[in-house]
């Protein structure tokens, strides 16, 4: 048996070079319009020189972010998918439990028009939204930053503030400890209540838990996924009330199945 | 030789030592300064700087796996997330991220959400309607957009940079200037025009207008055909992985 399956094998591997060779001549009549698939030189982590970024080993950063130079990251802190951290020029330290979400970009002056070069400070338990652009700033711990706000060189959110979605923050702003503050230019618009200062930390801890969930499946090597994709085809017809009706207990296999604290009713209530 | 790569070795390590210990140094006192300390990073020896597969295009999350129908163009810079469903004729573009890791994103016949956007979708939304992102048919998401929970009945056109928050609505044949930012909650009429931040009523849209939005999406639509053309049905990329892995003495 063992000379069939090597028989077999050597006539898949006839099969591959001819289809090889099929393939070589398409390249051949494409000519120069020929693209050429190449490795994904895309570096996650990248260092400039000595400038090497510095990532703790409970965070997650997306293969396809990029954090740049002398950046460091904390404990539990999340980098999104598309998320460019360029610490190039100078410094970014991005605290612990801190969420940096899909498509945003921190990046740091080296000169500006009044002079002063600023590192990029992110505290702990912020949570910085989508498409966010944060330019040279300070944000302090346990504040929130909208989805598509822009903040300018300089601009400093203190503790507990609010960056509403869409906000244009300028050039050393200061937006005082629990206020929300938007538009364009970012003015005063309200003072933020217990409860969403509340909310604020909880939406932290429910970003890092569900980041836990993406690192998770990201670091997935092919064996894995490829096991993963049978299973889940096989349990895509799974109906529970059929299984009750006929008696048969089946439960979802433990890699399909998602932890309970990425739902905001189970998670666990962040130490205040 | 090997004297020359001795001698950069050592130099090399000198200056990264003294790098490392004037950063420690560094944001010890910023920490102490302006935020409570932080626990002392400990980075992990098992992180990798590159990956060769690079970025996944389509990430299951538990039982959730991202559909995409057969003739959609998805471009392969784009994350596909969670529960993302993309219907048939409608493209992704560039380096767009749809995450339905916490709800579902369905993205309609014949729709497309251009470069750089953001969809993603609430556990809950302050509307209490079920917080799923649903964009209907014939609806243009212009580049950099970045959509929260929100609904986009069918023909709608939406413009760059646009910033829908937790339960928006805009009705059909609505179309959204650039830079237009919608509040929680925003229902957009029929057939009107608006703009700003936050969005205000500009002015209600003539009937030839309203006739003009479904034929950007399918112009849309034609031009991502073009780019779905490119594309081989299957990379050919596991032959240089093959042999990156043969140089590297890695047996398959």
């Amino acid at each position: 048996m063992g000379t069939l399956g090597r028989a077999i094998y050597v006539v898949g591997s006839w099969i591959r070079g001819a289809g090889q060779a099929v393939d070589r001549a398409g390249c051949a009549l494409q000519a120069t319009h020929l693209f050429e698939e190449k490795v994904s030189r895309h570096r996650t982590l990248m260092n400039l020189f000595d400038k090497d970024p510095v990532v703790d080993k409970d965070a997650f950063v997306a293969p396809g972010a990029s954090v740049i130079g002398d950046v460091q990251v904390g404990r539990g802190s999340s980098i999104w998918y598309g998320c460019v951290l360029r610490g190039d020029v100078n410094s970014i330290s991005v605290g612990s439990g801190t969420n940096i979400q899909d498509n945003a970009l921190v990046h740091v002056a080296k000169s500006n028009i009044s002079g002063n070069v600023m590192p990029t400070t992110i505290g702990n338990n912020v949570t910085v939204g989508h498409g966010a652009v944060l330019h040279g700033c300070t944000v302090e711990d346990e504040a929130f930053v909208g989805m598509g706000a822009t903040l300018l060189d300089g601009a400093y959110v203190e503790k507990n503030a609010m960056v509403a979605a869409g906000a244009l923050v300028r050039q050393n702003t200061r937006i005082p400890f629990g206020e929300v503050w938007g538009g364009n230019p970012a003015k005063f618009m309200r003072k933020l209540t217990e409860e969403e200062i509340a909310f604020i930390s909880q939406s932290a801890t429910n970003y890092s838990n569900l980041a836990m969930v993406h690192a998770a499946e990201n670091a997935k090597g092919f064996e894995e996924i490829e096991l993963e994709k049978s299973l889940r085809k096989k349990f895509a017809r799974k109906d529970e009330e059929y299984d009750s009706m006929i008696g048969v207990v089946r439960e979802t296999p433990e890699e399909l199945t998602l932890p309970d604290n990425i739902l905001p009713e189970k998670a666990q209530k962040s130490p205040a | 030789m090997t004297s020359l790569a001795r001698l950069t070795r050592k130099t090399l390590t000198a200056t990264n030592y003294h790098h490392l210990l004037r950063r420690t140094f560094a944001t010890e006192s910023a920490a102490a300064k302006t935020t409570t300390a932080s626990p002392p990073i400990t980075p992990s020896p098992d992180r990798v700087k590159w990956d060769y597969r690079g970025q996944r295009q389509i990430i299951p999350l538990g039982q959730w796996l991202p559909k995409i129908a057969v003739d959609a163009y998805v471009a392969p810079n784009v994350v596909l997330a969670g529960q993302v469903n993309v219907l048939d004729g409608s493209s992704v573009w560039n380096g767009a991220v749809l995450r339905g890791d916490l709800n579902k994103i369905t993205l309609g016949f014949c729709s497309n959400i251009q470069e750089k956007s953001v969809v993603h979708a609430a556990w809950s939304s302050p509307t209490g309607l079920p917080a799923e992102t649903m964009i209907e048919r014939f609806v243009t998401v212009g580049a950099y957009c970045l959509l929260r929970s929100c609904t986009i009945e069918p023909e709608c056109i939406i413009g760059q940079h646009s910033i829908l928050m937790e339960g928006s609505l805009v009705e059909t044949h609505s179309i959204l200037e650039a830079g237009s930012v919608l509040p929680p909650g925003r229902r957009i009429p029929t057939g009107e025009l608006w703009a700003g931040n936050p969005a205000r009523f500009v002015r209600k849209l003539t009937h030839e207008e309203t006739l003009e939005i479904p034929k950007l999406a399918v112009a849309i639509n034609d031009l991502s055909k073009e780019y779905f053309n490119e594309y081989l049905p299957y990379s050919t990329i596991y032959l240089e992985v093959e042999k990156m892995m043969k140089s590297h003495g890695i047996s398959i």
